[in-house]
């Protein structure tokens, strides 16, 4: 902190060529401050398109307690063995050297609207003329009866990046040939609509390619309906035949209990015992520095203005992404990134004069269901009646041609390599 | 027979646009607008100019046939739904500006 500190007033003082030599005070409020919570898709784009495009003219502070990042996204392609874990991890180094922005390696435990400031879990406030907040989700742990903390060892969620997504991955691989995986899907609204079948393909695609072809998924659902149902559902049957079992909550009639000692879990419908491995993804809200500053007044998720990305709680903070309500658009890392722009050209707007333009927004989420077939979804969002609204969407269809699914499977790894440099290059 | 199909129409859309413009795109595009734009662009295209799997380059074309591909999207002659759903919404007005912002940048190595 003191280096930066250092810095904001040595420009000061450039700027201001030792005239205001006597007044530190009025030197520090040269240069206006942007703090930044989460570096994720969020909150990384954001710093990185507000010290980009200001040349300097706002101190940039992303606050990030993880040196390295593992991405959500693709990481059921690490799953599913297309990806290593290396390919998902990424540093901020390229942040500070490329674009001035100071990161400071700690966790904010606290706002204070009143005196604009974030406290950090290493005890230093960092005063903010204006914050965004991306800290992401976090897991409802009573959601699942029998679930827990503590059982997220023997059951993981996979839901945040890092070590749960390695024990994913072990629990999979030790799945043997007839074992059974059960997943409990979650209700909405969730970060990545496609993600749990998705990861449910990526079981498939493991177990298949290790000759268990006896292996069982069944996915417990309390949703009617899910993200690209049908075009999922057909490529199950094409690449998996019967080893993915979805079922709705009028088949199985509710998630009564789960046992994370025995592996057991039970519906209203029937029990599940001795499972293999159960992959428990819980009811979700937004991350606890968002909800402890009063972001999510009725609890759950923050809501904002949908032409800035500006909470409706208070003017001087921005919530973007997973954290957020954004209407029609899904909790997902392509919404967020898109999402950071706006709130990005806004501030810049209001700290540095900068020209603005209307808000539009866009998303595409793309799921490999089997190597080579991969089926997307996607729209153009603006701020319209109140709300982010889905102005135009489509849908991959069952039955498309293998040319044009492994087409989107590129058009995946070329988005990933090009989203991944916006957020951190 | 689809590719030469393609190609006519490719073709078709740059007489289009130089005719309407008679002028190429660079010369009226509001680069400011087309920087604010291009960060809708930047989440799979690379600024830096690179191909990246399947994401082609989006820096290095000619004012004229940046237009004339934007069109082609925005006609749906061109196959791919997220390029046509983000042409769809684009003003000739904000594609110009697409043109001179890329037009202005030289790919990296």
């Amino acid at each position: 902190m003191d280096t930066t500190r250092r810095g904001l007033l040595l420009s000061g003082l450039a700027l201001t060529g030792g005239v205001a030599l006597g007044a530190p005070a009025l030197l520090g409020q040269t240069k206006p401050r942007v703090v930044v919570i989460g570096g994720g898709a969020g909150g990384a784009t954001a710093a990185r398109y507000i010290a980009k495009d200001s040349n300097g003219a706002i101190a940039v502070t992303l606050v990030e307690e993880n040196e390295v990042y593992q991405t959500c996204f693709h990481s059921n392609l690490y799953v599913g063995g297309f990806k290593s874990f290396d390919d998902i991890s990424h540093r901020y180094d390229a942040l500070a050297k490329n674009h001035g922005v100071t990161l400071a390696r700690a966790r904010a435990t606290a706002i204070d609207r009143e005196k604009k400031e974030v406290v950090l879990s290493t005890g230093a406030r960092l005063p903010y003329d204006r914050l965004v907040v991306s800290p992401g989700i976090d897991l409802k742990y009573d959601s699942v009866p029998g679930w827990s903390k503590e059982a997220e060892e023997a059951m993981p969620h996979g839901w945040k990046p890092g070590r749960q997504t390695r024990l994913i991955r072990e629990k999979l691989d030790a799945v043997p040939d007839g074992g059974l995986i059960v997943m409990i899907a979650p209700p909405n609204p969730y970060r990545c609509p496609p993600g749990p079948y998705e990861r449910a393909s990526m079981f498939a695609h493991a177990l298949k390619k290790a000759g268990k072809t006896a292996a069982r998924i069944v996915i417990l659902d309390p949703k009617e309906s899910f993200s690209k149902q049908g075009t999922f559902q057909a490529a199950w049957e094409q690449h998996y035949g019967t080893m993915i079992e979805w079922l709705g909550p009028k088949i199985h009639d509710g998630i009564k209990s789960v046992d994370p000692k025995t592996g057991t879990v039970v519906t209203g419908f029937e029990t599940y015992r001795n499972a293999a491995f159960v992959n428990v993804i819980p009811a979700q809200m937004a991350g606890e520095i968002a909800r402890s500053a009063g972001l999510a007044p009725a609890g759950g998720y923050c809501a904002i203005e949908a032409a800035s990305m500006r909470s409706t709680v208070d003017p001087n903070i921005y919530v973007l992404g997973d954290a957020c309500i954004a209407g029609d658009m899904p909790k997902s890392a392509f919404s967020a990134n898109s999402q950071a722009k706006v709130a990005a050209m806004t501030i810049r707007g209001e700290l540095a004069g900068a020209r603005t333009f209307p808000a539009r927004y866009t998303n595409t989420c793309w799921s490999l269901v089997e190597t080579d077939d991969t089926i997307k979804v996607g729209g153009r969002y603006e701020a319209k009646d109140g709300k982010i609204t889905a102005i135009d969407t489509f849908v991959s269809k069952p039955g498309e041609t293998a040319e044009l699914r492994k087409e989107n499977q590129a058009e995946n790894v070329g988005w990933y390599a090009g989203i991944t440099a916006d957020m951190f290059g | 027979m689809a590719a030469a199909a393609e190609t006519t129409g490719w073709m078709a859309f740059v007489a289009v646009s130089l005719a309407v413009s008679g002028q190429p795109a660079s010369a009226a595009g509001d680069r400011a607008l087309g920087e604010y734009l291009s960060s809708e662009c930047a989440t799979c295209h690379q600024t830096s100019g690179r191909q990246a799997g399947g994401v082609p380059a989006i820096i290095g074309h000619p004012a004229e046939q940046f237009v004339a591909l934007m069109e082609s999207y925005k006609q749906r002659y061109r196959e791919n739904e997220v390029m046509r759903t983000i042409a769809a919404r684009l003003s000739e007005e904000e594609i110009a500006a697409l043109a001179a912002y890329y037009g202005s940048l030289t790919p990296k190595p």
